[in-house]
């Protein structure tokens, strides 16, 4: 690894003097590996360390330097079924999972991260990952949201696994170090543009060094997308700026499908505008939510449960207290958590982040004040199609079709294992199962130095005249202005309030967004270090999500998981499971929705196609683990 | 088998501080057994690609509440710093492989190693207790650049007017401060 570094910086050097007397040439830079990962996060992390282990020779492109991926920012854990706290079966995991997607996901796939997830947690501890223990040495887990034992009928399961307070660092740093031992090449703060597709085949990817401007060709047999979610097209997000949905723009533009965008995650207590996460915890505590009128309005919604209500419901009923003016601020546009009745030491010793958090983001001391909270988006359950092997896969002709070359995991893909919604600590499960399924896949499928077919001299010319365009860019609006304008448009129409009339207001008001970008203005006219220029073009990106987002919100007219819609609040299954199936007509694939969404986009004109695909039901042996038929969703 | 039945094992090397913290014990063996290579130190670069480099640093972090904290120190500090606190900031933003150890030193929750301890410590330190309760609601736009490289440069008080007018006009809502549109 090191030799590659100090070459391409010596080539680098040499190649920049040259550009500098060539106004907007970029000198380019070809590499061949075995395999190539785009994302140095948990999934791409774990796949380029099983690569590497396999002896492929892989590269790794990452904007970021690896352990600075927003894996970092997990401090949740692994859920896995090893039964160290009480008698555990991986199948009742896999049932949690199916029931908390909803139906939505794809069963062959969860059954495979399900049974697998045992052995993965072992292997990582052999990794060296130092998960927190109990007294008799085991792995310690804990309760989490969603997992239940005996098939939802045992009471709460423990089966997340833990590194203390930092699993995702944990992860990072872990991987990260063992991958080096085995010499794969990173490209850290490069920032990838695009998938190099030749024919249907991806060949590779190409990419920008930030460090001096030079343009880099990746050529691999083997592309893995592994680029995180895409939470920055809203307003509010807890998703870091560099979550800006980089890989799934780059398969829309190479004329592939994204799958079930529309499905986003809401947190109900995220700071007003920062978006930082506010931990259940503090409602757990006893804090409570009040609008303008000084209400603890949950108490009218969920009666029960009141602010404990799942996160769902407790976020509907937020957006619905806005909606009829109830919010709080000179916009009414949040409404207020309160801890400041709860004594100070408890605040102190029970919650010791939330006050430092809050007084640095919001500018409130919890003991005295309210902290401005909103709904917030928190995880993409969508993003590119795959099998349960880590294969990206396009529709056509009423069957799935592996795409020759190209592999994703993690957020960026949708395998598919959250369908609907996510259930907590199952995103890390994901990351490291499927990051290890994209690379058995390929150990199974190809050998190291296997010889790459020719790439046309010309592959790529599009990108760099996208990124050359974008540098010299003069129009009238800033990039941060049509940021600001996407970000308004998706959280006012495409947050958890969801209904006919103002998604389809949106789908207008996104496409005027979308088009505005011929009209961008960057100010850096620079190659060196550009933040200007990739910001523009992770923009670009996210408009790219955006549209999709919006425009499948906007068909789906029914009310599954995260995507709730005010004017149809029911699931619309095949059949009506609500009652007895016996003497039911079975509606059509056209007449009901559990199906998943496709959709493509013109990166041209903004426009947005729509297709849908079925879910897959069976598991991968029935024998042994029965899938789970569809059923009305209860907790 | 009783739930209570298990306990931690170690009682805890450090309190977390981690939301979802009630997890026990971190032995952070990995940090010791698995050595990552060493920061690589970049001892000639000109000072103004040291200031590129570290803004787009500053601005892309791991977690969004860095991203915020340092994006919106960056504006205010990072073109007045001098060639050797521009060092100490960029040891301090790229050494430390966990980006939430960062922000535990800035908000004083945990003691700040001895190399990271210094005058850009100091004002990072200051910058984050937000004195003024400034509303921090998220990374500034770039647009501020472009109106610096017009300029000379500009006072400390300017930038801090900028921002304050970028924040007025982005979000109405700022806490106990007249503003004019």
């Amino acid at each position: 690894m090191a030799t590659v570094r100090a070459a391409s910086r010596l080539l680098s050097k040499r190649v920049l003097s040259r550009a500098k007397a060539i106004s907007t040439q970029y000198p380019v830079v070809d590499h061949e590996f075995d395999a190539v990962v785009v994302g140095a996060g948990g999934a791409g992390l774990r796949a380029a360390f099983g690569l590497s282990e396999a002896g492929f020779n892989t590269a790794c492109v990452t904007k970021l330097f690896p352990t600075r991926s927003h894996t970092v920012a997990a401090q949740g854990g692994i859920n896995a079924a090893l039964g160290n706290m009480e008698e555990d079966d991986w199948r009742w995991h896999f049932y949690d999972t199916v029931k908390g997607s909803d139906w939505l996901g794809d069963q062959d796939a969860i059954h495979y991260m399900t049974e697998q997830a045992p052995a993965a947690v072992v292997e990582l501890e052999n990794f060296g990952m130092p998960f927190s223990r109990t007294e008799d040495g085991k792995i310690y887990q804990r309760a989490f949201g969603g997992q239940s034992l005996k098939y939802g009928k045992g009471g709460q399961a423990h089966r997340c696994c833990c590194v203390a307070d930092r699993t995702g660092h944990s992860l990072l740093h872990t991987l990260y170090g063992r991958s080096l031992r085995y010499d794969t090449s990173y490209f850290v703060e490069y920032f990838a543009l695009d998938l190099l597709m030749d024919d249907g085949v991806c060949k590779g990817v190409i990419a920008l060094c930030m460090e001096d401007g030079s343009i880099h060709r990746i050529r691999a047999q083997n592309t893995i997308i592994a680029t995180g979610g895409y939470g920055r097209t809203y307003f509010s997000c807890t998703s870091a700026h560099t979550s800006t949905g980089d890989g799934t723009a780059m398969v829309t533009r190479a004329g592939l499908p994204c799958q079930d965008l529309e499905f986003v995650q809401f947190h109900p207590t995220g700071i007003y505008g920062a978006g930082c996460l506010i931990t259940e915890g503090c409602r757990g505590e006893g804090g409570i939510l009040i609008n303008s009128e000084g209400e603890r309005f949950m108490e009218r919604y969920a009666p029960n449960a009141k602010d404990l209500a799942s996160r769902d419901v407790v976020s509907r009923s937020m957006t619905i207290e806005i909606r009829e003016g109830r919010g709080v601020g000179p916009e009414k546009d949040h409404v207020h958590l309160q801890l400041h009745h709860l004594p100070p030491q408890q605040l102190a010793s029970r919650l010791p982040g939330i006050s430092e958090t809050a007084m640095i983001f919001a500018g409130v001391d919890v003991t005295k004040e309210p902290i401005p909270v909103l709904p917030t988006v928190h995880y993409n359950m969508g993003g590119i199609p795959t099998n349960y092997k880590g294969q990206v896969i396009d529709h056509t002709n009423g069957k799935d079709k592996v795409v020759p070359g190209l592999y994703a995991c993690g957020e960026a893909a949708s395998a598919s294992v959250h369908g609907a919604n996510r259930l907590g600590a199952n995103s890390l499960l994901d990351l490291v199962v499927f990051g290890r399924a994209c690379a058995l896949t390929i150990t199974d499928l190809h050998k190291p130095g296997e010889k790459l077919t020719p790439l046309k001299p010309s592959a790529g010319e599009e990108s760099v005249a996208n990124l050359d365009k974008l540098r010299f860019a003069n129009g009238s609006l800033r990039t941060s202005e049509i940021r600001l304008n996407m970000q308004k448009t998706m959280q006012n129409h495409a947050a958890v309030f969801r209904t006919g009339s103002v998604l389809k207001e949106g789908c207008d008001k996104m496409d005027d967004v979308y088009q505005s970008m011929e009209n961008i203005k960057t100010f850096d006219r620079g190659i060196v270090w550009n933040t200007d220029l990739v910001e523009s073009l992770e923009l670009q990106n996210l408009l790219l999500n955006a549209v999709q987002t919006i425009n499948a919100a906007e068909q789906r007219k029914e009310s599954r998981g995260a995507h709730a819609r005010e004017d149809f609040k029911d699931r619309v299954d095949e059949y009506d499971y609500s009652k007895p199936l016996e003497g039911q007509q079975k509606k059509t694939f056209d007449q009901h929705w559990r199906k998943h969404t496709l959709s493509y986009v013109d990166p041209k004109t903004g426009k947005v196609a729509l297709k849908y695909r079925p879910v897959i039901d069976s598991s991968l042996n029935e024998q042994d683990c029965a899938h789970v038929p569809p059923a009305i969703r209860s907790y | 088998m009783c739930q209570a039945a298990w306990r931690p094992a170690i009682a805890g090397m450090g309190s977390s501080r981690g939301y979802r913290g009630d997890a026990p014990d971190d032995s952070r063996i990995d940090l010791i057994e698995i050595p990552l290579p060493p920061w690589p130190e970049r001892t000639d670069e000109p000072i103004d690609i040291k200031r590129r480099r570290l803004l787009y640093e500053s601005r892309k972090r791991g977690m969004l509440e860095n991203c915020i904290l340092l994006s919106i120190f960056a504006k205010q500090y990072l073109n007045t710093m001098t060639y050797s606190q521009l060092q100490q900031y960029d040891r301090l933003i790229n050494e430390p492989s966990n980006d939430w150890d960062i922000y535990y030193w800035a908000t004083e929750a945990y003691p700040t190693p001895e190399v990271y301890q210094g005058e850009v410590m100091d004002l990072l330190k200051e910058f984050t207790k937000n004195r003024n309760h400034e509303q921090r609601l998220d990374a500034p736009s770039l647009e501020y650049l472009e109106e610096e490289s017009k300029k000379e440069m500009p006072s400390g008080q300017e930038m801090c007017t900028e921002f304050q007018k970028e924040m007025t006009s982005r979000l109405v809502y700022v806490r106990g401060i007249i503003m004019e549109t």
